[in-house]
């Protein structure tokens, strides 16, 4: 994918676009707003990483003028305020998902992914599958080489969730918020129980885990 | 002087004062006119009878010579500043105490002496036909006159006293009611310039009005008192708090420079090192998030907030974490929805921090149950556990920022929790109470409907 990052703490900004170019994505990095609005509208990117303060021109205008514009590109914004009224002022300004410093790299580069794929996620299926696992979203029955699998609701909007993005990250926070409708992060590692449960039920009796940990970001399903 | 006197014209209760005199002079003045004008045409209607009276008693004479001799002796007995008798015989000669001459000036009174002179004066005249004759009977108006002076001494001695009494008291109300103005604009002077602790005392004598606003103002003051203290104490608690981790993290990079020159495991020092940075981002996270709920402005997007199943989706998000830990959670919720009006995440994370509390500092086997009860007029949220509970004299404390029991130091958690469901409490209007649940700890949130 072709990223840009406009942040002008070039720790920061270095250290994203390293991890991104890592994941083998072409990432382009500018340190003001004004530099970030030429180069966003110009250049065909798949992905706009955007802090929200920035000389020269502050983040949420360069958003609101880049939507004026019709410009649609997909924009991740970057801020160190996290209240409820800045992430509703950042989405309401045209933000596609915010992200609240500081944050781990896993985080950043399983949002950037989540973005740049969001309008596929839209497509109608009846059947999810990965590996010897299906789930009929119908009759809503999970069998795993040919057992069935008895979920709660709620382990069943979880495995959803991450067979509907396999190969994915999805984070503790993206997961609060997808299947429980959740935007802040309680202390707890609530989240971590739920999938241990879910793999109690999914992965344990079986040979393979489908469920995988990736290790500072989140799960992912991988078959 | 002056710009004081122009101070006291434009005070308030010299205003009112002025206009009270005025209204009662003026109520005065016309009452006493009215009373004159009455007074007058009776006195007046009386002098008309007495002449009409007089003139009958002439007409009893028998014949013309018999009027005039009659005339003339009752001439010589008044008084002609009092009653003038002028009767002109059929021959022209003229008898009594008086001649009624006309000129350009109207009628003359004149004497019928040697001197002639002219009576001064006001009369009211009656003239009749007798014999042949004509007879004029006067009598003087000097009572009358005399009733306008009494009027003139009563409104002196009456209405004078009076408004200047008024107009006196109203002065002195302008100054002292200046002088109370004077204690409200000096405790805001002393406000501004940063002395926060400056109060209005209202004396004995002040107003219902200026009292109330003295304690308006004061009241102001210590709400402004309470947040510049609340704004200290969390810049002192932030470098207190945030310090300490500071320090700790940079031990453990100090522990990694030299795990790298002995070249041993560093992942240790660096996990430690960045657990302490994740604690810190989350204090400033959530005193951020404090300070924004109180500060009210979420208050703009509250929305209709079902509280059933938010209590649901929390409890059933943190059953497995309590399960773990060998610990029980369980919900009593009604059936149906209940609804108060707020804001979906707050309240969640309001009950998130009761549970993670509960679920904190209960020992093994504990049993949280997270219920709901509607009744006519409120909502009421609680969180019980059976753990050791919170001793009254603490209770207040936790509720503070940063505030931990001691027994707590070691467990984790940075002492904001408790002090962000009472902000949330606060924000929707909510009363936050903590009981006893013998044994335990009973946190209540009762919400008005």
């Amino acid at each position: 994918m072709k990223l840009l990052v406009v942040e002008d703490d070039t720790t920061t900004s270095t250290y994203i676009a390293r991890g991104l170019r890592e994941e083998g994505h072409t990432v382009d990095v500018v340190a003001d707003g004004r530099d970030g609005l030429v180069q966003a509208t110009t250049g065909a990117y798949d992905v706009l990483i955007l802090d929200r303060m920035l000389p020269e021109l502050d983040g949420l205008t360069l958003l609101k003028t880049l939507r004026g514009a019709g410009n649609k590109t997909p924009v991740l914004l970057l801020t160190a305020m996290g209240a409820v009224e800045d992430r509703i002022d950042g989405l309401n300004a045209g933000a596609d998902d915010y992200l609240v410093k500081p944050f781990a790299f896993g985080e950043l580069s399983a949002r950037v992914n989540a973005l740049a794929r969001r309008p596929q996620a839209l497509e109608q299926e009846t059947t999810l599958r990965a590996g010897d696992l299906t789930m009929d979203l119908i009759s809503r029955r999970v069998t795993r080489a040919g057992q069935e699998i008895d979920l709660l609701p709620r382990e069943f909007a979880l495995l959803e969730h991450l067979l509907r993005r396999r190969g994915r990250v999805q984070t503790r926070t993206m997961l609060l918020e997808a299947v429980w409708d959740i935007s802040f992060d309680p202390m707890t590692n609530v989240v971590e129980t739920h999938i241990s449960r879910l793999r109690a039920k999914v992965d344990r009796p079986f040979d393979t885990e489908l469920i995988q940990t990736v290790r500072g970001a989140g799960y992912r399903i991988d078959a | 002087m002056k710009a004081r006197l122009a101070g006291l014209w434009r005070s308030m209760p010299l205003r009112l004062a002025l206009l009270l005199v005025l209204l009662f002079a003026t109520v005065s003045l016309l009452s006493l006119a009215g009373s004159y004008a009455v007074t007058q045409r009776s006195f007046e209607q009386a002098i008309r009878a007495d002449l009409a009276q007089d003139m009958a008693g002439f007409r009893a004479a028998p014949s013309a010579g018999a009027l005039a001799r009659l005339v003339e002796a009752e001439s010589r007995a008044t008084d002609p500043n009092r009653l003038i008798l002028s009767y002109i015989g059929p021959d022209g000669r003229i008898y009594g105490n008086g001649a009624i001459a006309r000129d350009d000036e109207g009628y003359h009174i004149v004497s019928l002496g040697a001197a002639r002179t002219q009576y001064t004066g006001v009369y009211l005249t009656l003239t009749d036909t007798l014999y042949g004759g004509l007879l004029t009977i006067a009598r003087s108006r000097a009572e009358i006159t005399a009733l306008r002076e009494v009027f003139v001494n009563i409104l002196l001695v009456s209405l004078m006293p009076t408004v200047l009494i008024a107009l006196s008291g109203g002065l002195i109300l302008a100054r002292r009611s200046k002088r109370h103005v004077e204690v409200i604009r000096g405790t805001l002077d002393r406000l501004t310039t940063g002395d926060l602790a400056a109060r209005v005392t209202p004396g004995p004598r002040w107003s219902d009005d200026l009292s109330r606003i003295g304690e308006a103002v004061n009241q102001m003051a210590r709400a402004q008192e309470t947040s510049v203290a609340a704004l200290r104490q969390v810049s002192l608690d932030i470098a207190h708090d945030l310090k300490t981790p500071i320090q700790r993290v940079s031990v453990h990079l100090d522990d990694l420079a030299r795990a790298q020159e002995e070249r041993s495991d560093p992942s240790e020092p660096l996990a430690r090192a960045r657990a302490e940075l994740d604690g810190i981002a989350a204090i400033f996270q959530a005193l951020l998030q404090l300070a924004q709920v109180e500060s009210g402005d979420a208050r703009a997007h509250f929305a209709p907030v079902d509280l059933v199943a938010l209590c649901r989706t929390i409890s059933e998000l943190f059953e497995p974490a309590a399960a773990e830990q060998g610990k029980t959670l369980v919900c009593d919720l009604p059936q149906n929805p209940v609804t108060v009006s707020g804001d979906r995440t707050l309240i969640g994370q309001m009950l998130a921090n009761l549970i993670e509390n509960a679920l904190r500092h209960t020992g093994d086997a504990a049993r949280v149950t997270v219920s709901l009860q509607q009744t006519e007029e409120a909502v009421q949220l609680s969180v019980a556990d059976d753990g050791p509970g919170i001793p009254v004299e603490d209770r207040k404390r936790v509720l503070q920022r940063l505030y931990r029991l001691d027994r707590s130091r070691g467990t984790a958690g940075h002492g904001l929790g408790l002090a962000l469901v009472d902000g949330v409490a606060k924000l929707h209007g909510a009363a936050l109470n903590l009981y006893d649940n013998n044994p335990g700890l009973r946190v209540v949130v009762r919400f008005h409907v």
